[in-house]
């Protein structure tokens, strides 16, 4: 089921809605978005690539293994919490600081590890149905 | 030193100092035996200052739940924690030799569980507050059950280290209970402020659930009857652990919590009736096992049964003597039984037999340990002048002093003379009868196997000879401490002429007898099969069986691979916790829909779900159905997107685009029209509990929106999102920042799944590919 339009913007398209699977995951915590939605299209972003190209491709493209990513994922959001047992004596509460006159918080790296855990799962399942059906 | 300080350090020396000592060679195990002598040198050194009054250490760990780390150092927990250290380091000596020929990683892992343990005990009997009671009660628990499976390899200490640990951690989870209910009729967890003000507690409704509960951990623990057949068993283990653990310090636990809630439970006649009930028929059914055994090890293991039986009667019994008896007790019976477990142990490796009845003349080789065993065994028989004979003086002073019935002074004559038998048997076959057939002696004995039992011998003599070494030190702090309140504490040698001179007499007349007539006796009672099957682990068996049986069967009917089925068991259930809420509420509420204006967009939308959801029903056609389904999909997130919900909608839309995408793999390899599997009645079963779902949902939703919303928790989040949290999107601040834990555990939840599902996939693929070659 190879279509030729598909295969030409797949590229295109790949870049597009990764880049704004990203965006939707740093605006998130003002504007609608976050790390769980941001997840779902970072995954629909490796899915267009799954489906245009093959599977190969998209394995490529992620460069590590999906549940490597979910792993990582697991440990960034884990790690994210650690200041604040430090500070404050309570795991997961958020510390805030500002870099270059932009207010950041370790809520970022709590919704990266988010992001991380939903690509990589969607992912991992995907890639073994498509997988699958290469053979 | 704080006593937390300490424990610390024990821990961490737990962990380091078996695999330095390990590598250091053969001088390992002395190193290694530091750690409890130093611990045991700290302990004594509080000895005088406990005498004056309790030594109290507290750290703070969940305060918010009223569980902090309190330790208590009083008489009794002092008592506990030299026995436990200085029994600690002649096993971790004894250990060393014993294992001196198993590789290091081995030996190392055996200290380390044994270090272990010995912390764990340690934290247990000076903890104060009952729930970091528990916790380390555990710990004892599951380290018991790595060194009596200690031998992995063997499926019979495979079987009974789970038999022990089903057993006390079963058990542990009814005393959890019943801490729980201490603690929320007392108002606290601390044992010294329970026991301060029992009241509370005596006039709780809870209360017989209370005793019940921590009966329940008491006796699975300290091995009491029904419950007495796992210990026996675990004598799988290795010498040097059973001789720690089951029968001077774990199985004691049991009985150190009994006496610790006794000035609790000891007001309620019932309470201390029911302990010596129970712990009569422990010491009746483990006096008949123990003449029935054939090997050693098995004898020792029935005789302490008995004697932690003959402490939960002792606890039972009223009047301060009792307590007496029971501190004197524990230290005695400590001292003898690891002895006699060592020289078991000694004979054991020397010899390589388990079997009483093949050894005979050993007293040439191995001289020492005949020595400590005839010494021990004097302690045991209750003989003057061994510590032995003083604490089964009190023993029985405690059982005529007392309330109850002659019964009582009647098993413990009987039980006593068995012991008296045993001590016999134990003490004369295996060094100076005749072998059947001549011994070959494997290994010799070793200063690092002897010292421990002759050190603990001659202290057993050296106590017997001047009880006033421990009377005011040891046994008067102990006792006065679990009685709850000073009295005169004696513990002499020298009574007098006393009616417990004479029952003295009459135990040692019929348990000379009973070791004259020792064979005859232990091959009838062996060849009664009927006490196989009321006293071992029968019982056991048929509940463990029984639970597995039932497993196997509820996994068939509920597991059976087929997801409709799943699917239809959880709509029902849904359906029926729904339709019983609703049922049992206060009556329908509905919406006011009056005031709502009609929003044609709305009914557009909706009449577009309710078409997708009609065709996706009853489309053969699976491509058609997935279309149909997404449309419904598509339409709440409208739904979502106009009621202010965007991020439930962008969520809601991406997921239904996913979904395609991932079914579509699926489909690819499906066919397109799916042929119907379902038969006419499974449809309509199918339909009725769809159409009661639906129903259920209907009206719970109406009724949801007939409620008067209480924005309490909104106003509060749309407060504080941007202050507290600096975030303007309320959900996200949520899940990121209020709720991040929540995140946490469904991130984990969500990994866990997809590596399963990932893992099911290549299971699939390797049989469905595997498949494809075979044809």
């Amino acid at each position: 089921m190879q279509s030729v339009v598909l295969t030409a913007v797949a590229r295109i398209f790949f870049t597009i809605i990764l880049t704004g699977s990203v965006w939707i995951l740093l605006r998130g915590h003002n504007e609608p978005g976050g790390g769980f939605i941001g997840g779902l299209f970072g995954a629909a972003a490796f899915a267009t690539l799954a489906l245009a190209l093959g599977v190969e491709t998209a394995r490529r493209a992620l460069l590590l293994h999906p549940v490597v990513l979910m792993g990582i994922g697991l440990f960034v959001a884990f790690a994210s919490g650690v200041p604040g047992l430090i500070t404050d004596a309570s795991f997961l509460t958020h510390q805030w600081g500002s870099l270059a006159g932009i207010k950041l918080g370790t809520t970022i790296a709590f919704d990266l590890g988010v992001y991380f855990v939903v690509v990589g799962g969607v992912l991992s399942f995907m890639f073994r149905l498509f997988a699958e059906d290469a053979r | 030193m704080d006593i937390s300080t300490v424990l610390l350090l024990g821990l961490l020396g737990s962990i380091a100092l078996p695999f330095v000592a390990t590598a250091t060679g053969r001088f390992g195990g002395w190193i290694a035996a530091l750690l409890p002598a130093s611990l045991f040198v700290y302990f004594f050194g509080l000895t005088g200052q406990v005498g004056e009054a309790p030594i109290v250490d507290v750290v703070p760990w969940v305060p918010s739940l009223g569980i902090d780390l309190t330790f208590r150092l009083d008489g009794f927990s002092l008592l506990f924690a030299l026995l436990i250290t200085g029994i600690g380091a002649m096993v971790t000596l004894y250990a060393s030799s014993y294992m001196e020929r198993k590789p290091a990683f081995q030996r190392a892992q055996f200290l380390l569980y044994i270090f272990l343990f010995m912390t764990a005990m340690l934290a247990t009997v000076t903890a104060d507050n009952l729930v970091a009671l528990f916790v380390f009660w555990e710990m004892t628990s599951l380290l018991s059950f790595l060194l009596v499976g200690f031998h992995g390899e063997d499926p019979k200490a495979r079987r009974a280290a789970l038999q022990s640990l089903l057993v006390t951690a079963g058990g542990g989870l009814a005393l959890l209970a019943g801490i729980i209910m201490i603690g929320v009729e007392a108002g606290t967890f601390s044992l010294a402020a329970i026991v301060a003000d029992p009241a509370p507690l005596i006039d709780s409704p809870l209360f017989p659930a209370i005793v019940a509960c921590v009966f329940v951990g008491a006796f699975t623990k300290s091995a009491q009857a029904p419950f007495h057949f796992w210990l026996p068993n675990a004598m799988k283990a290795p010498t040097p652990a059973s001789a720690y653990l089951h029968s001077a310090t774990m199985v004691k636990l049991g009985v150190y919590l009994l006496a610790r809630l006794d000035p609790v439970f000891g007001q309620v006649a019932w309470v201390g009736a029911t302990m010596v009930a129970f712990g009569g028929a422990t010491m009746l059914i483990a006096a008949v096992q123990a003449v029935r055994a054939t090997e050693i090890k098995a004898v020792l293991a029935f005789s302490t049964v008995a004697s932690l039986g003959t402490l939960v009667m002792l606890i039972g019994l009223d009047g301060p003597v009792a307590s007496v008896a029971v501190v004197g007790f524990i230290l005695a019976h400590a001292l003898y039984k690891a002895t006699l477990f060592f020289c078991a142990g000694m004979v054991i490796h020397a010899t390589g037999t388990t079997q009483l009845n093949r050894l005979g003349g050993l007293a040439r080789h191995l001289p020492v340990t005949a020595a400590a065993t005839i010494i021990a065994c004097f302690s045991m028989a209750g003989l003057p002048p061994f510590i032995g004979f003083i604490s089964k003086e009190y023993l029985f002073e405690a059982k005529l002093a007392s309330s109850f019935d002659a019964i009582v002074v009647a098993i413990g004559v009987l039980v006593n003379a068995v012991m008296v038998a045993i001590a016999g048997v134990l003490a004369l076959r295996p060094f100076f009868g005749r072998a059947r057939r001549p011994i070959r002696l494997i290994n010799r004995e070793t200063p690092g196997m002897t010292i421990g039992p002759v050190l603990l011998a001659v202290t057993g003599v050296a106590f017997g000879l001047m009880p006033s070494l421990v009377a005011h030190a040891l046994i008067e702090p102990a006792a006065i401490a679990i009685h709850g309140e000073a009295f005169e504490v004696s513990f002499k040698l020298w009574h007098g002429l006393t009616p417990m001179l004479a029952l003295s007499g009459l135990v040692v007349v019929l348990g000379a007898t009973l070791a004259w007539y020792w064979d005859p006796i232990h091959v009838f009672l062996r060849r009664r099969r009927a006490f196989d099957e009321l006293l071992t682990d029968r019982g056991y068996d048929r509940v463990l069986d029984g639970t597995l049986a039932l497993a196997r069967w509820s996994t068939r009917v509920l597991q059976n691979g087929d997801l409709r089925v799943y699917g239809a068991v959880i709509a029902a259930s849904v359906t029926g916790l729904v339709a019983f809420g609703l049922l049992s509420g206060a009556g329908p509420l509905l919406p006011d829909v009056a005031e709502a204006p009609l929003r044609p967009y709305l009914v557009v939308v909706c009449a577009l779900i309710i078409a997708g959801t009609i065709v996706a029903a009853i489309v053969p056609s699976l491509v058609s159905a997935i279309v149909a389904v997404g449309l419904s999909g598509y339409g709440l997130a409208l739904v979502f997107l106009m009621n202010g919900g965007p991020d439930l909608a962008l969520t809601q839309f991406s997921v239904e685009t996913l979904f395609v995408v991932i079914v579509t793999a699926v489909l690819l390899r499906l066919p397109v029209v799916a042929r119907s599997s379902r038969t006419e009645g499974e449809r309509w079963t199918d339909g009725v509990i769809a159409a009661a779902f639906a129903a259920c949902v209907f009206v719970a939703a109406l009724w949801v929106a007939g409620k008067p919303f209480n924005p309490e928790l909104t106003e509060w989040f749309a407060a504080t999102s941007v202050p507290e949290a600096f975030g303007r999107n309320v959900v996200n601040v949520i899940l990121v920042d209020f709720r991040a834990l929540d995140t946490f555990g469904e991130l984990a939840v969500v990994a866990l799944a997809a590596l399963a599902a990932w893992v099911l996939l290549r299971a699939s693929g390797k049989t469905s590919r595997s498949a494809r070659k075979e044809t």
